[in-house]
């Protein structure tokens, strides 16, 4: 227990502590300016999350360089952005009906009403509440989960079984988050091919450069990433634009002044539909492909179902409210769960968090993170230590400030937003473009980024206008390294044996297991066809 | 058949979804193509090598030829429920998810034009300006050699920038407001300041090709 705390002390000081023992305020700085503008960019129409953390990684690589001391303050911002933007849809969904995101579309259901009776500011105050209420339950689970699942995955899971694991994931990713399983365990596959092009393993040089030289340092992750995400929704959002460029967000509405006070009764009142939801979202959370659009769905129907007036939902009920903000908020925080114990992303923002990790610093996210190893200092050599738990540590710290950042100054923050709100899409999205195209130039010095993000961007927005989810891409391009590593060295240590997947039970039951899902997920399809 | 026995062996959609075959299909000859023609002319490593202690180890190709073995299956296997109507059903309107209509081609084509023309201006303007004070005998000196030069490195970005913006807002809006040209004004002068101005050795487009 004495170094459980040692090393949760030192995470504590990695935050707040300079290399020379004085008082670091950049980390402080950066999670609260990285909250801040994740509460505006969510609040504002066409932008997002995971779209302010994907233009943000580049600028804070160009300012804080790629060293060790640069990992915390880039986490911190891209932690501040992502707990932020959540709560940020909030603003324009009650206030104008408008929802930024599909989850957001819930909100809307009781959070507009209520700003028509002229209770918008509580609605405001019930959304604020809730949202950092089921994000701190879901960090909770998180500091406690995640050292304990990665200390149990490194006991048990080798190279074949990590392996399995991944394709697991991806099966799972490409099962729930689409319509049709096949298509996407395809594009999961198609997004690792596309990942190994210009890669190098040996003295042969570069793979699959197309006979392009500037490929041979493999694709510009971001910009790959940036084009199939951000682009391909600039994109369809652009051509949505142009159909229905006379339809306009009517004027606003002067609501009578109604009561807008949130007290304990309010409080009381709300507070089990605020723990049912945040359950749920963390455990939607930590599953990967799963994200806040279901979180909020099932938060919003267990909400209804509990209550004893289920016919008032979707008239202006507080609950309403807070059941769906509580239940997207806490799948920020459980999504970090395979992320830090195994390294696999469930969801866009996890892709940021892992792509500045494997961008910046020595910092390797996996189970050996949270590896507890004896701390020892030896004279002239130097301290034994597990760096990575200390930085693990570091950026639960940095969550818990979020939290606190967003307990006090979030709910003071979007109340004063709603201007926002009001600027249309067709604005901002080519907007959004022209920052795309600059952040990617800017990181990868040339042309060639912006042709990765068009050629990308033109990839995203065929897949969906074909309904196929762009996630399992996304994934599998993140995931292509790791596993051809883990498939290879699997195959070496097992001293050439093709079938080294199915030698080790756990890798066969993980295997098992990503079989069921593909042949579940395509009966499903099936029902729905018929 | 009794309803169980519907629920459990649900009757195959009447007409295959032409875009699940295409897709299908599109996958199947991807993975073919990388297979057969792609990977032997792009990868020099082989499929397998034999190591320095005599054991199989995989090669380049390993990897590769396993992902596209995989690709090429599952498009096989789409592409045969598709014909067998086990898909989704095909899509119902022209704005229904699960297919591209023409509309889509061609708003897709434009819009890239809209975005080339704009790349166009911030790559040649600067030199085109700098050629043509050359000829006028103003100054004697190339843009590469101006790159870093006030207001030279900020007039292919911002002209190209602003019209690029500005277009796709004014197609976006069916017109173009005052409002909107100085918040794109705003925003490429923000730009300018967080890269050029607050970021040291980060060049705007064009200047990092030249």
């Amino acid at each position: 227990m004495e170094l459980v705390l040692d090393y949760v002390a030192r995470g504590i000081m990695d935050v707040f502590l300079t290399a020379d023992g004085g008082f670091d305020w950049l980390p402080l700085v950066m999670v609260f300016v990285g909250l801040i503008l994740g509460i505006v960019i969510g609040a504002t129409p066409g932008l997002n999350g995971p779209f302010a953390m994907a233009i943000s990684l580049p600028i804070l690589i160009s300012v804080f360089g790629v060293n060790d001391d640069a990992l915390l303050p880039i986490l911190g911002f891209l932690i501040g952005i992502m707990k932020g933007a959540t709560l940020g849809g909030a603003v324009p969904a009650i206030l104008f009906n408008t929802p930024g995101t599909p989850d957001a579309f819930l909100t809307t259901l009781d959070g507009h009403p209520m700003a028509q009776q002229g209770q918008g500011m509580k609605a405001l105050k019930i959304a604020h509440f809730s949202s950092v209420t089921g994000d701190t339950f879901s960090d909770m689970v998180l500091f406690l989960t995640a050292p304990v699942l990665a200390v149990f995955i490194e006991s048990v899971l080798d190279l074949p079984e990590k392996a399995a694991l991944i394709i697991l994931s991806l099966s799972f990713m490409a099962a729930v988050s689409g319509r049709s399983v096949t298509k996407g365990l395809a594009v999961g596959a198609l997004g690792m091919l596309l990942a190994l092009i210009g890669s190098t393993l040996s003295g042969n040089g570069p793979r699959m450069t197309l006979g392009i030289p500037a490929l041979g340092n493999g694709l510009p992750l971001t910009s790959a990433i940036l084009g199939v995400l951000v682009l391909s929704e600039v994109l369809v959002g652009i051509e949505q634009a142009t159909r229905d460029r006379f339809s306009r967000i009517s004027a606003l509405t002067q609501y009578p002044d109604a009561d807008n006070s949130f007290g304990w009764k309010d409080i009381k009142q709300i507070m089990p539909r605020v723990f049912s939801s945040a359950a749920i979202g963390t455990i939607v959370g930590a599953l990967p492909g799963v994200g806040t659009t279901l979180a909020a769905t099932l938060g919003y129907d267990a909400a209804r179902r509990l209550s004893k007036h289920p016919e008032k939902f979707g008239t202006g009920l507080p609950e309403g409210v807070a059941a769906t903000e509580a239940a997207n908020s806490a799948v920020s925080g459980a999504n970090l769960i395979p992320v830090l114990s195994l390294g696999i992303p469930g969801n866009f923002a996890a892709v940021f968090i892992i792509l500045a990790v494997e961008s910046v610093g020595n910092f390797t996210l996996g189970p050996s993170v949270f590896r507890f190893t004896e701390i020892k200092v030896i004279e002239d050599y130097g301290t034994i230590i597990n760096k990575d738990l200390v930085v693990a540590f570091a950026i639960f710290t940095m969550m818990v400030l979020a939290n606190i950042f967003n307990w006090t100054v979030g709910g003071w923050v979007i109340r004063f937003l709603g201007i926002l709100a009001r600027i249309p899409k067709s604005l901002m999205l080519p907007i959004v473009l022209l920052i795309t195209m600059t952040a990617v130039y800017a990181q990868d010095g040339g042309f060639l980024a912006i042709w990765v993000v068009l050629i990308f961007g033109a990839l995203g927005y065929l897949l969906r206008k074909l309904d196929v989810s762009i996630l399992p891409f996304v994934i599998g391009f993140i995931l292509a390294p790791r596993l051809e590593e883990l498939v290879r060295g699997g195959y070496s240590a097992s001293g050439g044996d093709a079938l080294f997947l199915l030698k080790s039970p756990l890798a066969l039951i993980f295997l098992a297991t990503a079989v069921a899902i593909v042949i579940i997920a395509g009966r499903r399809t099936d029902r729905l066809s018929a | 058949m009794s309803t169980a026995d519907r629920h459990r062996h649900p009757a195959p959609n009447p007409s295959p979804n032409v875009w699940d075959l295409g897709f299908g299909a599109a996958v199947l000859a991807l993975a073919a193509a990388a297979l057969f023609i792609w990977f032997p002319r792009d990868i020099r490593g082989a499929f397998i090598d034999i190591g320095t202690g005599g054991n199989p180890e995989p090669g380049d190709a390993f990897f590769p030829v396993l992902l596209a073995s995989a690709l090429f299956i599952l498009g096989g296997v789409h592409l045969v429920a598709s014909a067998l109507g086990r898909t989704s059903p095909p899509p119902d309107g022209d704005d229904a998810p699960g297919r591209l209509t023409l509309g889509n081609l061609r708003f897709f084509a434009l819009f890239h034009v809209i975005v080339f023309i704009g790349m166009a201006v911030m790559y040649w303007l600067g030199p085109l300006i700098v050629d043509a004070l050359n000829g006028v005998g103003l100054f004697d000196a190339s843009y590469r050699q101006l790159v870093d030069t006030v207001p030279y490195k900020y007039i292919g970005y911002g002209v190209g920038g602003l019209l690029m913006t500005l277009v796709l807002v004014a197609w976006s809006e069916g017109g173009l407001r005052r409002r909107s040209l100085y918040t794109v004004a705003f925003v490429l002068v923000g730009a300018i300041v967080i890269f050029d101005v607050m970021l040291s050795n980060v060049p705007l487009p064009p200047n990092a090709n030249y």
